[in-house]
């Protein structure tokens, strides 16, 4: 593929509309590979929903469906967080399900009736192609040559380090946010570059649009004025950077607040100060463009001293006193966790416990880019060398691109578009410099000196006199060309091979390979939602660990109490302190919430590891965040720092609810004493654990996911440790007290 | 408990009636006694079965209460089928039996510190009744006599023993929660005067204006060279404030965005026109 | 339209069972047929409160309590068996089944008889403690029946018993003439434990006390109980509200003490005996003939001025104002009434989310009242805070049918257009004249930048021209 548009150009040089019209083609066909690479999950597995957040955008755009706008904007839902319920139109970001609502909306009125279900499935593939366009424009902002974006947009299409947020079913804000984003910056750079405020209007138009869409939009929010203040400090303040910028800021602000989640936000809070504060900079340095025009230069030093000195000494004081007041929120956890990897494992569990904000490993970077992680520095450089605004901005936008991504695994998404297009800066510069078939004689290169432009690539030495620079064998040409086509190449196998194996698992279905090597799927989740929502009341409350909140929603309709959506830290602790504790103490609790059904995933029987025992350290450090007194992580590690699900267990580990509901009857699967757990290698004690208070009401094919059901309060009035010995048979011990003084009965 | 209170009265009366009349069981050569469990100083005070005594005794947390008695039938020392030290906690009528140990000759004693108490009666705030049951079959009348209070002295370094009020079903104090309170405004009085303080700005502004030469002098010029254009810009601008208005007070987003779209085209088709003509001025030199 | 409803029900349910309100089929557990003639009276005015029996020996193979999941029974009286044990068919567990299926239990114990195992620990799973080796006697010296237990004083005679607590209605010594006297003779105490479900109907006498005349003949070393904290007949109610009634003595269901007379120690005449219509009630409660309510219908809608008056909607909002109704009716022998409240008590709803925002009480409602029902009701402002609420009426007293009615609702948030008008609230005025004046100035600052002539047009054009 990426050898096709590079043939093609190099034919077909000759006429301005022929080169417009193989563009468009190419870049057609490069948006359709973009959505093909996505559609591997549909193949392999069907069209479903995949992982758990889309779960409830899914369950949100039907809503948004069936209820129409204005009902979604104050839908009051609950069936989650109970006994709390959420206020979800006010609480998530409606750009997803809203555009998937107009394009349902739109084919019908086209009278092509299709599924909600596949709208949502097939948006992300849909969104990409348009990225992949997105990036094409951006890029060509950045350089003259047009390869370099059909480059972008190809790069773009097919990188893993996008895709993995985008195959069909990945439901998610970023399906549509990263098309958003690159936009954005497109229309950024447009207007920066012709101090338009209409294109400024459009960017303000497109980053209300990314508000309304992902809580990534902060990025944009910090990197436009980021990119505005390097600008101004490199003396390139111009009324250009102060049209788009203040167009921008003005109208995208009042845009972003007409979501209701967002609000107030964009005036009251840290993350959103450095945009009001490049903005308030940018109205001085006009103020003072104005007054230099107007006074004596000497006056005007002075004048500028005393303005400046006495704006940042006023400005600092009110932000020190508005954040100490209350009125701007100090930086939230998630920031600090940017800066402090460590910062979330210590104060908010909660945020740390989600592995897509764990730091990134070293190779994932080589697995999500492959060879555009090294192309990457020389796309930078190359911009260094032009340094143009744009070139400012891809250079900003690059260094904390990376920092981000080095600190949270997710961000990876927001560094993959600067990656691309440096990357094809980089390619083309080389392809350029090599695919020409002309020999530079000397003296023309000489002559062509002054103007260095194409070969960009070869002029790093400038300092040096007047190298005589160019390639003149055919043969290193062809070396060179050759080894990058093979490269781009093995790009392509790379990316789809990642694409097939690692990103397109829906995570809600198993995919397991049998001794032949045949597929076979483990749909124990589906089943076990099906069992829920086929053999439970309608309004029976489920509890389980939030990771599942959103499926057991979506698939099983059933009430959940935490799911998510993490908004309400007590109440998550609250389930994991009725996990991690004995079941004295869970049964009030979960009498309180009032749960019908616990549901806990177990991976033993099948060496399947992402499940709640797996998890349950998080619980624990959850709820202990909470109730420090009641629930001690160390508790659960053996004396010699083990946490273990043997024998060796500590005994409040083997008390708590979770291990005694993850291994309730399951020493019956094995012959006597042989129980085994095969997700850690922990061979079980003989006798397994008893519940009490619970009891089993369905367990999976595989044991993925178990569920029972809260018993109600013994209708004799015994605590149920008693009613079921004495369901048992055992005698109950006459209360013998010789000793120790008279109980008397009150009445 | 109101069955505790109604009988009881009738019973001690009936119980002292008895006693005068001493044809029945009685004791004698009553005894109380507090012994500490260190010091080996003991408090004794002779008790009778005709009147209790006045002042009650105290019992600490390391004393022992000792009652001695020599029970007697008909004032033959004989010993009884029931000898029991009754302790009564006044406020809820709580009764503990304890049982004395008693010699064929009717002597009895009884031993009781704070271990053998039960919760409610070591809780007690007013001093316990304590009275002697000493009866038996046969046609005896029996004796049921108060004889004296027993104050519980709690240890302050010692926390109070641990009860809980067992939960018996009646009605429970009611409850008005007021999650969130009503968010309050200012007087209206400095609502309206900062108001009309805002208003002010506008005539001020206008003043301004004015002072510094503003005017509208040329809009004869400008209708002169485009009335339509110029109409419908003003117009359009005036329109689109009436279109927020009306957002502002009924409309919808889906009335207004489709207005908006009109509203909006009309203001940019006929706004190059007429902002040209004002341009064309300027470059005239007319502005 | 819901009162002349519940009026159908309750002729439909008069017609059906003029009796007990939850069956008529009643099992006798007696070791021998012959012991019947004791009880003659007792289970004559069973039969003639319409109650089928069945007789069955505690040993019977035949005896089951359950046919294919569903009780064989109503409710089960056990006389006192000689038998050391229960027959398989009356194990503890298949009994403790039999309650959590709303059987009703009515246990008569003896003291000249041991308590058969099965029943022994069926009365600890209720909390209930019997004397140890299962005999005990309880006897009074002060409160006996000079006439038959002049020597042993082991027939004691009691008042009749007033209300456990005031505001607990007396339904079992109340209207009992002033001089008649409740017979226990030869009786078992038992010692209850702390439990809600328990209550004891008749308490021994502040003098009395249980011994066990085999080892403690001569002196009562080690007591088991004593005074009021025995109970000589005590009431259970499962969760469910299943009723499980002890008896301390059976004898006092004899033939030979209803309508008898009996005199008092040191009385100065003989006093007739209320056992007959303490058993009556006794066993009328136990079998759910009397204390047993019924929630008819429950209510609750917007107390607003709106166009829409919904009944019993899924979902409100927040500072709604909220009425709710119960209608309750309480059965008593052969109909409903309507409840009537005790004079202390008052019956009081929750609005609550994890724990009650509102505990409120409710008043009668004389409008929606009838001969068979009274109906409740309560009008107040949902809490500021949305959720998923319960108006739960909670009402559990001792003798009483449990009442624990629960209906859900959600409570949403203000919509986006449901928040009172910015121009209401006066704290806004100074923004919206904001508004006001910046739109004003943005329309007369167009005027101007497009109409407004130059004045001292030279200097204009000169700067122009610079």
């Amino acid at each position: 593929m990426s050898a096709d548009p590079l043939q093609a150009l190099a034919n077909a040089g000759q006429g301005k509309s022929t080169r417009s019209l193989l563009r468009v083609i190419i870049l057609a066909l490069i948006a359709a590979a973009a959505i093909a690479s996505r559609l591997f999950s549909v193949i392999r597995f069907e069209s479903i929903i995949h992982e758990f957040d889309p779960w409830f955008n899914f369950r949100a755009t039907k809503y948004l469906v069936a209820n129409g706008f204005y009902n979604f904007w104050d839908w009051f839902d609950d069936r989650t967080w109970h006994p709390l319920g959420r206020v979800t139109g006010g609480t998530l970001y409606p750009g997803l399900m809203v555009t998937s609502g107009v394009i349902y909306h739109a084919l019908r009125a086209l009278t092509i009736p299709v599924d909600i279900r596949n709208i949502c499935v097939l948006l992300a593939p849909a969104f990409s192609g348009l990225t992949a366009i997105a990036a094409y424009l951006l890029t060509n902002e950045m350089t003259p040559s047009s390869s370099a974006g059909l480059l972008a947009a190809l790069f773009m299409g097919i990188a893993p380090g996008y895709i993995s947020r985008s195959v069909a079913g990945s439901y998610d804000n970023e399906a549509i946010a990263i098309f958003l984003l690159v936009f954005t910056f497109y229309l950024w750079i447009k207007a920066l570059k012709q101090g338009s405020m209409l294109w400024g209007a459009l960017c303000a138009l497109f980053y209300g649009y990314m508000v309304a869409s992902w809580g990534g939009y902060a990025f944009i929010t910090c990197l436009l004025p980021l990119h505005a203040f390097v600008l101004i400090c490199m003396g390139r303040y111009s009324t250009r950077l102060y049209v788009a910028y203040t167009t921008w800021y003005a109208l995208g602000t009042l845009a972003s607040m007409q979501i209701p989640f967002v609000g107030f936000l964009p005036v009251k809070t840290s993350e959103h100060m450095p945009a009001l504060g490049i903005f308030g900079f940018l109205q001085l340095l006009a103020f003072l463009d104005y007054v230099r025009s107007a006074i004596p230069s000497r006056q005007f030093q002075t004048f500028l001293w005393l303005f400046a000195g006495g704006t940042f000494g006023v400005g600092l004081l009110g932000l020190v006193i508005a954040t100490s007041a209350g009125i701007i929120a100090p930086w939230g956890g998630r920031f600090y966790s940017l800066w402090d990897t460590n910062y979330a494992k210590i104060h908010i569990p909660i945020i740390a416990s989600v592995s897509e904000h764990q730091p990134t490993a070293w190779p994932a970077f080589f697995f999500d880019l492959n060879m555009l992680i090294w192309l990457f520095p020389v796309g930078v450089y190359l911009c260094f060398q032009e340094l143009a605004d744009e070139h400012v901005f891809i250079v900003v936008y690059a260094l904390f691109g990376s920092y981000f991504a080095g600190v949270m695994v997710r961000l990876m998404l927001t560094l993959t578009p600067v990656v691309c297009v440096a990357a094809a800066i980089a390619v083309s510069t080389i392809l350029d410099t090599y695919l020409s078939t002309k020999s530079p004689k000397p003296e023309e290169s000489q002559a062509a000196e002054g103007s260095e432009g194409k070969k960009a690539g070869k002029s790093g030495l400038k300092a040096a006199s007047k190298p005589v620079v160019g390639i003149y064998g055919l043969w290193g040409k062809s070396m060179m060309v050759s080894a990058l086509a093979v490269y781009l190449l093995l790009f392509v196998l790379h990316c789809t091979w990642v694409t097939s194996n690692a990103y397109s698992s829906p995570s809600v279905v198993l995919a397991s390979r049998l001794p032949d090597g045949s597929q076979h799927i483990i749909d124990d989740y589906r089943e076990a939602y099906q069992w829920l929502r086929q053999n439970t009341r309608e309004d029976a409350k489920i509890m389980s660990w939030w990771d599942y909140g959103y499926q057991i929603g979506g698939m099983a309709d059933r009430p959940t109490l935490v799911d998510n959506n993490t908004w309400n830290n007590t109440h998550i602790a609250t389930v994991g302190k009725a996990m991690s504790s004995s079941e004295e103490v869970s049964y009030p609790i979960m009498r309180q919430h009032e749960v019908d059904y616990v549901l806990v995933v177990f991976g033993g029987l099948l060496g399947y590891s992402g499940d709640d025992i797996n998890k349950f350290l998080w619980m624990v450090r959850i709820a202990e965040g909470i109730w420090p007194d009641e629930v001690s992580e160390r508790s659960f590690f053996t004396p010699r720092g083990e946490y273990r699900v043997d024998g060796e267990a500590t005994e409040t580990m083997k008390n708590s609810l979770m291990y005694k509901m993850s291994y309730y009857n399951y020493n019956n699967l094995f012959p006597p004493g042989q129980a085994v757990d095969r997700m850690r290698n922990a061979r079980l004690p003989e006798v397994g654990p008893t519940l009490s208070t619970l009891e089993e009401a369905f367990t999976s094919e595989n044991w993925i996911i178990r569920i029972y059901k809260v018993k109600d309060l013994d209708n004799i009035g015994r605590d149920h440790a008693a009613a079921a010995a004495f369901d048992r048979g055992t005698k109950k011990k006459k209360a013998i007290k010789k000793r120790g003084p008279r109980s008397l009965r009150v009445d | 408990m109101r069955l505790t209170q109604s009988i009881a009265p009738a019973l001690l009366l009936l119980a002292a009636g008895v006693a005068q009349a001493a044809s029945g069981w009685g004791f004698d050569d009553g005894s109380v006694q507090i012994a500490a469990k260190k010091a080996g100083e003991a408090v004794k005070e002779k008790i009778s079965q005709t009147s209790p005594l006045s002042k009650p005794v105290s019992l600490g947390t390391t004393d022992t209460l000792k009652l001695s008695l020599t029970a007697k039938d008909n004032g033959k020392g004989k010993r009884p089928h029931q000898a029991f030290l009754v302790l009564q906690e006044p406020e809820s009528g709580l009764e503990a039996p304890f049982p004395l140990t008693v010699k064929e000759n009717g002597k009895a004693v009884a031993q009781i510190s704070h271990k053998d108490l039960p919760v409610q009666l070591l809780l007690a705030n007013k001093p316990l009744k304590a009275s002697v049951v000493i009866a038996s079959f046969g046609s005896a009348q029996g004796l049921n006599t108060p004889v004296f209070d027993v104050k519980i002295e709690t240890d302050a370094n010692v926390p109070p023993p641990a009860y809980e009020k067992p939960l018996r079903y009646g009605k429970q104090p009611e409850i008005h929660h007021i999650f969130r309170p009503d968010p309050k405004s200012p007087p209206k009085v400095i609502s309206l005067f900062f108001g009309l303080a805002v208003i002010a700005t506008l005539p001020a502004l206008l003043i301004g204006w004015v002072a510094l030469g503003g005017n509208v002098n040329h809009l004869s010029k400008a209708i002169g060279a485009a009335l339509l254009s110029h109409a419908t810009f003003f117009g359009s601008i005036l329109a689109m404030e009436f279109v927020f208005f009306m957002y502002y007070t009924s409309w919808n987003l889906f009335q207004v965005l489709p207005v908006i779209a009109a509203v909006g085209a009309a203001t940019v088709f006929s706004g190059t026109k007429a902002l040209g003509e004002v341009q064309s001025r300027r470059l005239a030199g007319e502005r | 339209m819901r009162s002349l409803f519940s009026f159908l029900a309750f002729l439909s349910a008069a017609v059906v069972s003029a009796l007990s309100t939850s069956g008529n089929r009643l099992l006798v557990v007696l070791e021998d047929v012959a012991e019947k003639e004791n009880y003659s009276k007792f289970l004559g005015d069973l039969e003639g409160r319409g109650f089928e029996l069945s007789f069955e020996n505690p040993k019977s193979e035949s005896l089951a309590l359950f046919h294919l999941g569903e009780r064989t029974y109503d409710h089960i009286i056990f006389f006192p068996t000689k038998a050391k044990g229960l027959g398989p068919n009356l194990t503890p567990n298949i009994l403790v089944d039999f309650m959590n299926a709303k059987g009703n239990v009515l246990v008569t114990l003896s003291s000249g008889v041991a308590t058969p195992n099965s029943l022994v620990s069926l009365l600890s799973e209720l909390d209930i403690q019997l004397p140890a080796d299962r005999t005990g006697l309880v006897v009074d010296h002060f409160n006996y029946d000079a006439s038959t237990a002049a020597e042993t004083h082991d027939v004691l005679l009691l008042p009749p018993p007033g209300p456990v607590r005031p505001d607990v209605k007396n339904f079992f010594g109340a209207g009992a003439g002033k001089d008649e006297v409740l017979a226990f003779p030869r009786g078992v105490g038992a010692a209850l434990g702390s439990s809600e479900l328990l209550t004891p109907v008749l308490r021994a006498p502040r003098t009395a006390y249980s011994y066990n005349p085999k080892e403690q003949a001569e002196v009562v070393d080690d007591l088991f109980g004593a005074g009021e904290q025995l109970a000589l007949v005590s009431a259970f109610q499962a969760r469910n509200s299943a009723r499980f009634t002890l008896v301390g003595s059976a004898e006092m269901l004899q033939d030979k003490w209803f309508d008898a007379e009996a005199s008092k120690v040191g009385g100065k005449k003989a006093a007739k005996t209320f056992n007959r219509e303490f058993a009556k009630r006794v066993s009328g409660w136990t079998f759910n003939e009397i204390g047993v309510l019924r929630v008819n219908w429950i209510e609750h809608h917007l107390d607003e001025a709106v166009a829409v008056n919904e009944s019993n909607p899924s979902i409100y909002r927040i500072k709604n104002d909220v009425k709710y109704t119960i209608s309750l009716s309480e059965y008593a022998w052969t109909s409903w009434a309507p409840l009537t409240l005790p004079a202390d008590d008052v019956l009081q709803l929750e609005f609550s989310m994890l724990s009650p925002f509102h505990r409120l009480p409710l008043h009668l409602d004389a409008a929606h009242s009838s001969a068979t029902e009274s109906a409740y009701s309560t009008s107040f402002k949902l809490p500021d805070q949305h959720g998923i609420f319960n108006f739960k009426v909670n009402y559990k007293r001792p003798f009483l049918s449990n009442i624990e009615e629960k209906n859900t609702v959600s409570v949403r948030h203000m919509a986006h257009d449901e928040w009172p008008r910015s121009f209401v609230i006066s704290g806004a005025w100074p923004w919206i004249a904001g508004i006001g004046v910046t739109v004003a100035g943005w329309l007369a600052f167009c005027a101007l930048w497009m109409y407004s002539a130059p004045v001292g047009g030279k200097r204009v054009e000169s700067k122009k021209t610079q």
